[in-house]
């Protein structure tokens, strides 16, 4: 019993066991987590190496060169940057996409190992950090206070970051821009000198005075007493009247030199949201968590969290990944629903009847819902890559089913019961269905070999349309005859409304078959105008090709800008926040509603703000985070709001650098797209000149809207050189009098103050405005073990110096880079313009400038879909050629793709959209769907003259036969890509591109496959009669010969004898 | 005692074999998946690529009373849906066990 036949015998076993696979699967969708892209694994690791007291070039020299040149022998890198700066040398290793990073941080492990001993000896061990995109902040709240300013960290960290750190999958909450609460011992520099008493000493006092130490315990009569010493400060105040030394026999009392400030630190960062003072709160998640759903258990507790913070305390958000990836896959959802809409309606318009509209539709939620089945169990997510797959898929599902039903409602109008046409009627076309499912699976199955940053997007897709062709093929195989069988029955008188509604239709698609035919009567009998009137169209195509631009990913409207404004160095922070605070007013005044939240903030950033201390910071940085409603709820695009902050901040010349990022961040997929050019070389000056000549040269090229340029300035400071020989004189040495300075101006920690569980520093210091100026350093008294006083200026003096910037080096050269942020502008075009201008460049020996970047990603997918092209070409070629037993067929059929690209080509042309991964993919695709119509026509071509009809009658026949079977398939497939195509949604300007492709691509090559392939086939059959005629013709003039000749060929005489005619004949 | 050989597109399959049960033949061979064509209009059933349809062939022995019956519904049935074919012949059984 075959496979349909089983099906027929038992539909409720069939329909049972489909009703399992869409119960799994809707289980599956259930768990199915929701993200923006697929997974993509970490691929970076960085070795961090600290070399106290090292110079930028003595880090790259003996801590950086060796290490690079050890970890560059560690397999499958890519890249190897570093940056060797004050103290630490940075090493960013980048590999190759889809290797087990585990195995892969074993190997950098050993090898650091072996190099470990040529490494300086006061060198600290290499620490390896793995980055992945983990660390990007998922959700950053904003908090506004007015009189809990003050106390607003410790109010925060108790009432919002704790409970939020238990969300099941947050990972750190940090707190930025409210400063700690710190107890400030300020100093008097000239009563500490007048009483001889130093910051050590007070610092030490403190420390010991402030302290609980527990005496034992000791036996009164019967009973046993603890005994405790209870030291530690109640309040702060009290540390004034603890006595530090005595002066002339007198006490002296803390109170005398010094005053307490209970305040809060003194170098903090400062946020501002929506112009008012407040906090930021930044979520980060745990490594594989899922940041949509940590997202939203983060919003749901926020009433719940407001409610415990004072009245003044406000919570808000700024940035919420979740958001734009709800919006996003919503919008795409929607898409998908249009889609079957329309595929469901041109089923019904062709086939004219709800009963097999309904079987062949039913067909379309199976096998998507199934698909669900294989995500969950890949551990994968509904992303935009899983979803546009289910919409691409939609217009295919249907077609295995439309064969099939097809050929069994030919079996019902011959008169056969519905039973047995559903199991012949499937028979007959099982091969045919297998064989076209192949060959999609020979075009989606070379996706899941791709590596690098592609694959990761078509691994996905490659695995998910392989399954849901699958389930297809089986579903029509076995449920689609079921319900035939079931359903379907002889139309024997169709009602009023139906001749009514369809009575038209019907008449014109029956015009539509004859004017083809007509069409193609003409065509095969004008062969040669057909050929190179197509020929002329694909040249003409290409011609387009020169006014296609370029780009690696759309950009993603996230709705998101950070900015980062650089401020000379040494601005104060004041400076920065009246700035600042200048462009939030301007920018909200400007966009209004369009904006919903503005924040900004300034200033050095603690210690424990593990978010803002990984990123850079200081008193003249400020980083703008700003998030504007989703993009179909406002007029203006994101690149043109970020074009008009650029314009804005141009205005600005107190600013040294500013980059505005559209979507939040640099790098990754969806951002802006960047021309980047690495200029290599090891002099500095050199590399300098280039890259500032490159920069200026290019803000001047249109549509470029920024260029940062990486190495930065050389840093003013202050430096104090000791004289070693004077410092001894003293009984001192370097390191003391360093200590000495640090604990004036920095502070020493002496003790922490405890309060309801909770310790804060308590630090020892200068009074503010006695440590504003350089006299104020070169007073500083230093004391010796004897006690004796030395003031700084007699023992060194202090000068001002520029500290070399960072070095950067990539692949073990030294490297500047010069980013242009392009708007309105593609990338290809980005990178001409910039090699224009290098070329025009006259630069110095040793110095070489490359294009890298998303340029380099997108020339690498490029080259792996050019191999990914011609393995499927391949592929698909072996399919039919096996399908249909011949060389030649395939060949013919195959005439029908060049036209796929010509129409990717005049459709990415028409509608102006640049050629992207996303429509190259789409290009790819449809080389299997385009295919497919030439399967269709072939095999009837071949059916009509294995039935004995001529050539040019069996192409007529054939096309007009075929004719609404190719349009049908091919009209669900294009208009289940309209929606995508024309899409308004958010996270839209992703997946039109590919929507844009395949029209273009199937339009163009439906219509000439419909003429060119029958065509084709008449020349190369009537090619084929005429050499079989001239090979017969051959054959029978041969066997003429041979039988005239018979006598003397044959060896072998009647008589039996051997040799002879030779023999007679010699 | 006649045998009466009857060939058709195998879709009859199912309701020959009723049919026969109805008219009380019980004994029959069959032939599933056989290949042939009509003589005159009737097209060719090879189970191939251009005539992908098959016949089924079925052999009854019945009285002699029983034959004009069977035949007549055969017709009937062949009427009604001509394009899938039915034909029948009749021959003497000389002899059996």
């Amino acid at each position: 019993m075959s496979l349909y036949e089983g099906a027929v015998k038992k539909p409720i076993m069939t329909t049972l066991c489909f009703v399992a696979v869409m119960i799994l699967g809707l289980f599956s969708l259930s768990k199915l987590p929701v993200d923006l892209y697929p997974d993509i694994d970490t691929n970076t690791i960085m070795v961090i190496t600290t070399y106290p007291g090292a110079s930028a070039s003595d880090i790259e020299n003996n801590v950086t060169r060796p290490l690079e040149n050890t970890l560059n022998s560690v397999e499958h890198l890519k890249h190897i940057t570093s940056q060797s700066r004050e103290n630490t040398s940075v090493i960013t290793l980048e590999f190759e996409y889809g290797n087990d990073i585990e195995v892969i941080t074993n190997d950098v492990r050993d090898k650091l190992g072996m190099v470990s001993s040529m490494l300086p000896d006061e060198s600290n061990t290499p620490i390896i950090f793995k980055f992945s995109t983990d660390m990007i902040p998922i959700v950053i709240l904003s908090v506004q206070a007015d009189e809990s300013q003050n106390a607003l960290y410790k109010i925060l960290d108790d009432n919002v970051a704790n409970p939020l750190a238990r969300i099941d999958g947050v990972g750190t909450v940090s707190i930025s821009g409210a400063p700690e609460r710190e107890i400030n011992v300020y100093m008097d520099a000239r009563k500490m000198e007048a009483y001889g008493i130093p910051v050590e000493t007070v610092t030490q006092i403190i420390a010991q005075e402030n302290k609980n130490v527990p005496g034992g315990s000791f036996d009164v009569g019967n009973n046993t007493y603890a005994l405790r010493v209870e030291g530690e400060f109640k309040d702060p105040q009290q540390m004034l009247n603890i006595i530090v030394g005595t002066h002339n026999g007198a006490p002296v009392y803390l109170r005398d030199i010094a005053r307490v400030v209970d305040g809060v630190q003194e170098r903090a960062q400062k946020a501002y949201n929506d112009g008012k003072q407040g906090a930021m709160i930044v979520v980060q998640k745990q490594t594989g968590a899922n940041s949509v759903q940590i997202a939203q258990d983060v919003k749901k507790m926020l009433p719940t969290l407001q409610k415990q913070l004072p009245s003044d305390v406000k919570l808000g958000v700024i940035t919420d990944t979740s958001d734009n990836i709800l919006n996003t896959i919503d919008s795409l959802v929607e898409t998908i629903l249009y889609a079957i809409l329309f595929v469901v309606l041109v089923v019904f318009v062709f086939l004219g009847r709800w009963r097999a509209t309904v079987i062949i539709c039913i067909t379309i939620p199976m096998s998507l819902i199934a698909s669900f089945i294989y995500l969950f169990v890949a551990d994968g997510s509904l992303n935009m890559i899983s979803l546009s797959c289910l919409s691409i898929a939609i217009g295919n599902v249907v077609d295995d089913a439309i064969v099939v039903l097809e050929n069994v409602t030919t079996h019902i109008e011959r008169g056969s019961d519905p039973k047995q046409a559903a199991v012949h009627g499937t028979n007959e076309v099982a091969i045919s269905v297998v064989a076209s499912t192949l060959t999609m699976i020979a075009v989606f199955f070379p996706l899941t070999m791709v590596t690098g940053m592609s694959g990761v997007l078509f691994k996905q897709l490659g695995w998910m349309m392989c399954v849901i062709m699958t389930i297809s093929t089986i579903s029509a195989l076995t449920f689609t005859p079921m319900m035939c069988s079931r359903l379907l029955r002889l139309q024997k008188k169709q009602s009023k409304l139906f001749l009514m509604l369809f009575t038209p239709i019907q008449k014109a698609l029956d015009r539509l078959d004859l004017w083809y035919a007509a069409r193609l009567d003409w065509g095969v009998r004008h062969r040669k105008t057909i050929l190179f009137s197509c020929i002329g169209l694909f040249v003409l195509s290409l011609g387009c090709c020169s006014g296609i631009q370029s780009e690696f990913f759309p950009a993603n409207d996230s709705g998101r800008v950070g900015i980062k404004l650089e401020l000379p160095v040494g601005t104060r922070v004041e400076e920065a926040e009246r700035l600042s605070m200048e462009l939030t007013d301007k920018w909200r005044a400007r966009y209004g509603k369009d904006m919903e939240a503005i924040n900004f903030k300034v200033g050095q950033a603690s210690d424990d703000d593990t978010y803002s201390s990984l990123s850079d910071n200081g008193s003249h940085i400020i980083d703008f985070n700003i998030s504007m409603v989703p993009s179909n709820e406002r007029e203006k695009g994101l690149e043109q709001i970020c074009d008009e902050m650029r314009a804005d901040l141009a205005q600005y010349p107190e600013f040294v650098k500013t980059d505005v990022m559209l979507g939040g961040g640099h790098g990754g997929m969806g951002g802006q797209s960047m021309a980047s050019f690495e200029i290599y070389g090891y002099d500095f000056d050199a590399t300098d000149r280039v890259a500032q000549q490159l920069k200026s040269e290019l803000e001047k090229v249109d549509g470029i809207g920024q260029v940062n340029i990486s190495r930065s300035d050389y840093q003013p400071e202050y430096q104090v050189d000791f004289d070693r020989e004077k410092l001894a004189l003293h009984g001192l040495n370097l390191t003391t009098a360093a200590t000495y300075l640090r604990n004036r101006i920095n502070g020493a920690t002496a003790s922490y103050y405890r309060e309801d569980g909770d310790e804060y520093d308590i630090k020892v210091r200068y009074e503010p405005n006695q440590r504003q100026s350089i006299e104020a350093l070169e007073n500083v008294m230093i004391y010796n073990a004897a006690g004796q006083g030395v003031r700084v200026k007699d023992v060194g003096t202090v000068v001002e110096r520029f500290s070399p910037p960072t070095i950067e080096r990539k692949d073990r050269e030294r490297i500047v880079t010069v980013d242009a942020v392009l708007s309105g502008k593609a990338l290809s075009e980005g990178v001409a313009a910039g090699n224009a201008i290098i070329e025009k460049m006259d630069l110095p020996q040793g110095i070489m400038v490359k294009v890298a970047g998303s340029y380099e990603d997108q020339q690498d997918s490029n080259k792996d879909l050019g191999t990914l092209a011609v393995l499927i070409l391949i592929l698909v070629f072996i399919v039919m050629a096996a399908q249909f037993e011949s060389m030649t067929y395939p060949f013919i059929i195959m005439f029908s793709i060049p036209f796929a690209f010509s129409g990717v080509i005049l459709a990415l042309f028409l509608s102006d959209t640049p050629l992207s991964v996303m429509s190259m993919l789409g290009g790819i695709m449809l080389i299997g769907i385009v295919v497919k119509n030439g399967i269709v026509l072939i095999d009837y071509i071949l059916l009509c003259r294995e039935r004995g009809m001529g050539i040019i009658r069996s192409v007529i026949t054939a096309g007009r036969s075929r004719l609404r079977p190719v349009l049908m398939t091919t009209l669900t497939t294009i208009l289940g890509m309209v929606p995508m195509a024309v899409g308004q949604g958010v996270g839209a300007e992703m997946w039109r591109p590919l929507g844009v492709a395949v029209i273009g691509g199937l339009t163009v090559s439906t219509v000439l496959t419909l003429i060119l392939v029958p065509v084709a086939y008449c020349m190369f059959a009537g090619n084929g009669v005429f050499f079989n005629r001239r090979k017969l013709k051959k054959q029978r003039a041969l066997n003429d010969y041979y039988l005239k000749h018979k006598d003397k060929m044959t060896r072998v005489k009647a008589s039996g004898k051997i040799h002879h005619g030779h023999e007679q004949e010699s | 005692m006649k045998s009466i050989m009857i060939t058709f597109d195998q879709a009859y399959n199912e309701r020959i074999v009723e049919l026969l049960d109805r008219l009380n033949c019980r004994g029959f061979t069959r032939w599933e998946q056989v290949q042939g064509r009509g003589t005159k209009k009737g097209e060719p059933h090879y189970g191939s690529h251009a005539w992908p349809s098959m016949c089924s062939a079925i052999m009854t022995v019945v009285d002699d009373h029983k034959v004009q019956p069977l035949l007549d519904k055969l017709h009937e049935m062949d009427q009604e849906t001509e394009m899938l074919g039915l034909r029948a012949f009749v021959w003497n059984v000389e002899q059996s066990i």
